[in-house]
């Protein structure tokens, strides 16, 4: 039986539960794109840019690309701000469930929010593993779906939920929901049965380890390559529902 | 909690505040000045782009006008040249006709000399010849006169010197 990768660390607050380790491992995914963002608009210039000014101008223009090709640019440029997050911060947690955790268990006995748990085990977690972070990203998209179809078409917006016939408003409710079930669900799956295979490999008896490598490189970079088509897939869907909702209706 | 990892609560909410708190950071302190620097590089480009062209314009001028003056200079040192050949031609002329005229008149002069020189020459050569057929006659006279016949042959003589004339 294979025992689930990551234990789920629960944090008790009133009478509300919270993923301590989802929660922790969220915001160090968080603090590592700051990082890597403000390193590269510390020193902005219109100028000659430097090396990481260039790589956000380059994933700008990619998420550019993408909203280009699915609406008019001028509708999908409140966006800009919002997918570019979007998809640094899911690929970066899609990455951090691949780096080894290396606090060599020195945070064992610390009792705090059950540090010691959540920094246990052979690597970090992605919080993208975690079905509460994806669904969260998912809603997400779905109230900008919404606010974004009522601001763009008002109240007529909701015209299209009785089209062509009022029974339809039961399949475009289910076709609503569903939307960011999907999304949530893709991106858990993928991550989470990525992890769970990194696990079994790391756990394979002792004989077993050297010869472990080879599959541990493989799968890490096939996990890689994952992450980052997970989050292309994320944002590139995001933005076609969005697309979706604002573009007026051809029929 | 058992082998189900699909477990919602209240990790959800959390994870939304968290979210949109870093897209609100994010978009504040780096994607808009970002995005600004971007937008401005684009705009000096584009003035850059129409500089460079309005430049290759004047450029274009300045030559067209260059190589007009060019030309200008060049017809007008073709006239200058071409009036100066034309100068030079009729000045020659006239020095060669004015070359030739004294020469006909020294030729003429020199002619009208050698006349005169031969007029006088010949006068001369008359006077000496009357002078001589005088003294011979005298001589003659002196010595034959008194011989008779011999008339015939003075008047021949005298006949022939006024031939001579």
């Amino acid at each position: 039986m294979i025992k689930e990768v990551h234990e789920t660390v629960l944090w008790h607050l009133g009478s509300m539960t919270f993923h301590g380790k989802t929660l922790i491992m969220t915001w160090i995914s968080m603090a590592l794109v700051m990082i890597f963002v403000f390193a590269g608009v510390r020193n902005l210039t219109s100028g000659k840019p430097g090396k990481m000014q260039n790589v956000l101008e380059w994933i700008i223009d990619f998420v550019r690309g993408i909203i280009n090709d699915n609406m008019e640019y001028e509708k999908g440029r409140p966006l800009l701000s919002y997918l570019v997050t979007l998809f640094m911060f899911v690929f970066f947690s899609n990455m951090l469930g691949l780096i080894p955790n290396f606090t060599f268990n020195l945070l064992h006995d610390v009792h705090f929010a059950q540090l010691g748990h959540i920094f246990s085990g052979p690597s970090m977690m992605s919080p993208t593993a975690d079905i509460n972070t994806t669904l969260s990203l998912a809603l997400l998209t779905i109230i900008l779906v919404v606010f974004l179809g009522i601001k763009h078409k008002g109240a007529h917006y909701f015209h299209h939920f009785v089209e062509p016939n009022p029974v339809f408003v039961v399949i475009h409710a289910i076709d609503l929901i569903a939307k960011p079930m999907t999304l949530a669900f893709r991106l858990f799956g993928n991550i989470f049965a990525g992890e769970i295979l990194l696990g079994v490999i790391l756990m394979l008896p002792g004989i077993w380890v050297l010869p472990g490598i080879l599959p541990t490189t493989i799968w890490l970079a096939f996990s890689i390559f994952i992450g980052a088509i997970q989050s292309y897939v994320f944002v590139v869907l995001t933005t076609a529902y969005v697309s979706q909702a604002v573009t007026s209706d051809a029929h | 909690m058992g082998g189900n990892p699909i477990q919602f609560d209240y990790t959800v909410p959390a994870t939304v505040l968290s979210f949109l708190l870093l897209v609100w950071l994010l978009s504040k302190y780096a994607w808009k000045p970002l995005m600004k620097m971007m937008e401005e590089r684009r705009t000096n480009i584009e003035s850059m782009l129409k500089q460079a062209e309005d430049e290759r314009q004047q450029a274009d001028k300045i030559k067209r006008e260059y190589q007009e003056e060019m030309r200008k200079a060049r017809q007008e040192a073709q006239e200058v040249i071409a009036k100066a050949t034309k100068v030079s031609e009729v000045r020659s002329a006239e020095i060669l006709a004015a070359a030739h005229e004294e020469s006909e008149k020294i030729k003429k002069s020199a002619l009208v000399d050698i006349e005169r020189e031969r007029d006088r020459a010949i006068s001369d050569v008359k006077a000496q010849v009357a002078d001589l057929s005088v003294l011979v006659a005298e001589k003659i006279i002196k010595q034959k006169l008194d011989i008779k016949g011999q008339g015939k042959l003075i008047e021949q003589f005298i006949q022939e010197v006024g031939e001579m004339q």
